[in-house]
């Protein structure tokens, strides 16, 4: 019964531990890698709602009918989440990289140039 | 005709079109590149208006592969249903879009920087969020419009400033964007559908849960960061003061109102029936979030000297007044936020492009450093201030239509009280835009004060400073701000508005229309009552903006009593203090704002 509500609690903490690392971060890198984090925790939540107890994978070519299978839908979701955010990492991680060159600092209290 | 061929065209139209320029870009060379651009936007232009047309007075549903669902069966496809609003958003996407594309005709020298293709590919986002019917797929084209938002806004990598706004604007977004998926996980969860109407029918009119509730908080709370409200809009200003001028024509215009449109898409295709017992409630929390944007919003307006700076946090007031129209929950306050959110995209475009014309020729974009520079540019000048007058929403614009209506549903509704907050936003973001025009093209009164944030210079765009105002930039700039006034001549239009709002907020029809393949009835013409009270409202609320524009910008001459303008200009230091530059500070506010409307819908909607 509990174990049914691992993977959500999981998932929570992830996120809010994700939250913390981007708030608190003194490195873009640092930074973006805690983004990741907290998208880690969309694929634990996404796993946990696919997720059946005792399920097999969802390919009805070589099982018989009736056979329990997790969610073959989740799977899909989670690709283009990941697919999504591959992109959103490497267009971060360029910003971070051109940051260093141009300003020549990857600590987000320093490149503080817009404010107010 | 039928439309159905022509709807899924203005998605794929221009990313074929952004995929051929991003590989052939280099090879047929500058100008092709705008051409095609230009071109394509233009053509999309064109298949927005059919499709418009095809879906006035008849939504349409159009399945992928024909994945339509069958009688008594589940949607299991993707489908886009497109009704009059969600056309009119893609309309709107367009025609900036084109106007963007034409006025950058003469800045950004190189194509190594792809900025026709993400303008492109921005479009086709922005097209498939208007129309699309599936709670994912609505994911997926929000998160392509942010990327290549991400992409425009950070274009100009040898500045700093950019990067950093590029990069603020990235990161509060994507943990918006993390905690849409959340919210569509769980509400796949509970239903096993993506469609909106499955969802919505799934769940029914049976009273909201915690699961539901948690759901609608943080898909809210996405949409709401993309539509930057207070206080999830932090990334707003700083990604617009260093983004290139036409891509915040798109920012301002139409990016941040696809939020607060998703926000109602959501609410009353999904959670109007289950969350309907509390629909006061829910009314109360977002009317507060709405008038603290505007308030905010219209107060930092005041401070800033940075002229996109400035025009950006009037999008943050003006946006309050928006999600005050979908607050309502009324269909006539709804149509309100449509004919709003189309003159304010066209008007606020405009201004935006005139910023990017006193940045091409004048180099600099500071208010303070700008002083009387502008003597001899008066079509910009005129457009400025018709542009000023058009955010009070006097009479000729279509701001004054979208917000008699939203204050006639308020009045309605006892919330009177509405009407003051949309007057002080007007005279705030308007005596904002006045004071700038008439220090920098007439060069009145003393210099303005240097801010924090006017210090940051941004490169010119271009790279000599020019005697002339290029027409292919004057053209798109004037065409947005006459558009702004012209939609006033589209008949009927409060009528047609509210009808639409009527269809948009019918979550019964809206199910059948998709699921059973019904055939859904234009409810009849509504009657608009005489804007004889929002036109005396908002004169004065023009001519209060046009007294302390003045006030500020004479002070000395005129009184001492007047230094009270000194301090709107300069005080404020704790709200400005807020701002600080920091993604981190800025996600702890979301955070913040997260955990104070969960706490408010825990205790409001159980």
């Amino acid at each position: 019964m509990l174990l049914n509500y691992l993977g959500y609690a999981v998932a929570a903490w992830v996120f809010l531990w994700g939250l913390y690392g981007i708030v608190t971060s003194k490195n873009l890198v640092h930074q973006v890698v805690c983004l990741a984090i907290l998208q880690t925790s969309t694929y634990v939540l996404l796993l946990a709602i696919g997720f059946k107890t005792g399920g097999t994978a969802p390919i009805f070519a070589d099982i018989p009918v009736g056979t329990v299978v997790v969610d073959p839908l989740m799977q899909a979701l989670m690709l283009t989440d990941v697919v999504v955010e591959a992109t959103v990492m490497a267009l971060l991680l360029s910003m971070v990289v051109k940051a260093n060159e141009v300003a020549g600092t990857v600590d987000p209290e320093e490149l503080r140039i817009l404010m107010g | 005709m039928s439309i159905t061929g022509f709807i899924p065209l203005p998605v794929a139209v221009p990313l074929m079109a952004a995929a051929f320029l991003a590989f052939a870009g280099r090879w047929i060379g500058r100008r092709a590149c705008d051409l095609l651009a230009i071109a394509t936007a233009g053509c999309n232009l064109a298949l927005a208006i059919v499709i418009l047309r095809g879906v006035w007075a008849q939504p349409q549903v159009y399945w992928f592969g024909n994945w339509w669902p069958r009688p008594g069966g589940v949607a299991l496809g993707i489908c886009f249903s497109i009704d009059a609003i969600g056309a009119a958003f893609a309309l709107l996407a367009s025609v900036l879009t084109t106007a963007a594309l034409v006025f950058s005709w003469k800045i950004f020298e190189d194509t190594e920087n792809h900025f026709q293709p993400l303008m492109l590919i921005f479009m086709a986002a922005m097209c498939g969020f208007s129309y699309t019917g599936d709670l994912f797929n609505l994911f997926v084209f929000f998160e392509l419009m942010s990327v290549s938002a991400f992409a425009l806004c950070g274009l100009k990598t040898l500045e700093p400033a950019p990067l950093q706004g590029a990069f603020n604007f990235a990161i509060v977004n994507t943990v918006g964007a993390f905690m849409i998926v959340m919210g569509i996980g769980l509400l796949y969860a509970r239903t096993g559908a993506l469609n909106f109407a499955q969802v919505g029918r799934s769940l029914g009119n049976t009273p909201a849960d915690a699961l539901v509730l948690l759901a609608f908080l943080l898909i809210t709370v996405g949409y709401l960061t993309k539509a930057a409200i207070v206080p999830f809009h932090f990334w707003l200003a700083d990604a617009h003061a260093v983004a290139p001028s036409p891509v915040c024509v798109l920012f301002s215009g139409v990016m941040v109102e696809l939020g607060i449109y998703a926000v109602a898409r959501v609410y009353w295709t999904i959670f109007g029936g289950t969350l309907a017992a509390h629909a006061v409630e829910v009314r109360e929390i977002l009317l507060i979030l709405a008038a603290l944007c505007a308030v905010v919003g219209g107060l930092m307006c005041y401070t800033e000297h940075h002229l996109k700076r400035l025009l950006a946090f009037s999008t943050i007031s003006h946006a309050g007044l928006m999600l005050a129209g979908v607050a309502l929950l009324t269909s006539k306050a709804l149509g309100g936020f449509v004919i709003y959110v189309l003159s304010h995209g066209l008007i606020k475009g405009g201004l935006f492009l005139c910023a990017g014309i006193v940045l091409h020729r004048l180099q600099k974009i500071g208010e303070n450093h700008l002083h009387g520079c502008g003597c001899g540019m008066w079509w910009t000048a005129a457009l400025f201030i018709v542009g000023a007058f058009g955010l009070a929403g006097i009479l000729p614009f279509g701001t004054l239509l979208g917000e008699s209506m939203i204050s006639e549903s308020a009045a309605q509704l006892r919330q009177s009280w509405l009407e003051y907050v949309f007057i002080f936003a007007e005279v705030f973001t308007a005596a904002a835009v006045l004071r700038a025009s008439f220090r920098i093209f007439f060069g009145w009164g003393d210099p303005a004060p240097t801010d924090e944030s006017s210090r940051v210079e941004e490169k010119p765009e271009t790279e000599a400073p020019r005697q002339r105002t290029p027409v292919a930039m004057l053209l798109p700039a004037a065409a947005l701000v006459l558009l702004g006034i012209a939609i006033c001549a589209v008949p009927q239009l409060r009528g047609s508005a509210e009808n639409a709002a009527k269809l948009f907020i019918d979550q019964p029809s809206y199910s059948r229309m998709v699921l059973d393949n019904a055939a859904i009835v234009a409810p009849a013409h509504a009657v608009s009552e005489s804007l004889t009270s929002s036109i005396a409202r908002s004169s004065i609320a023009g001519v209060l903006a046009a007294l302390l524009a003045l006030g500020s910008v004479f002070r000395k001459k005129l009184s001492p009593t007047l230094n009270f303008t000194r301090r709107l200009e300069l005080g404020n230091t704790w709200l400005r203090g807020l701002h600080s530059g920091h993604p981190g500070d800025y996600v702890a506010w979301l955070s913040f704002g997260t955990a104070c409307l969960g706490g408010l819908f825990a205790w409001l909607l159980r």
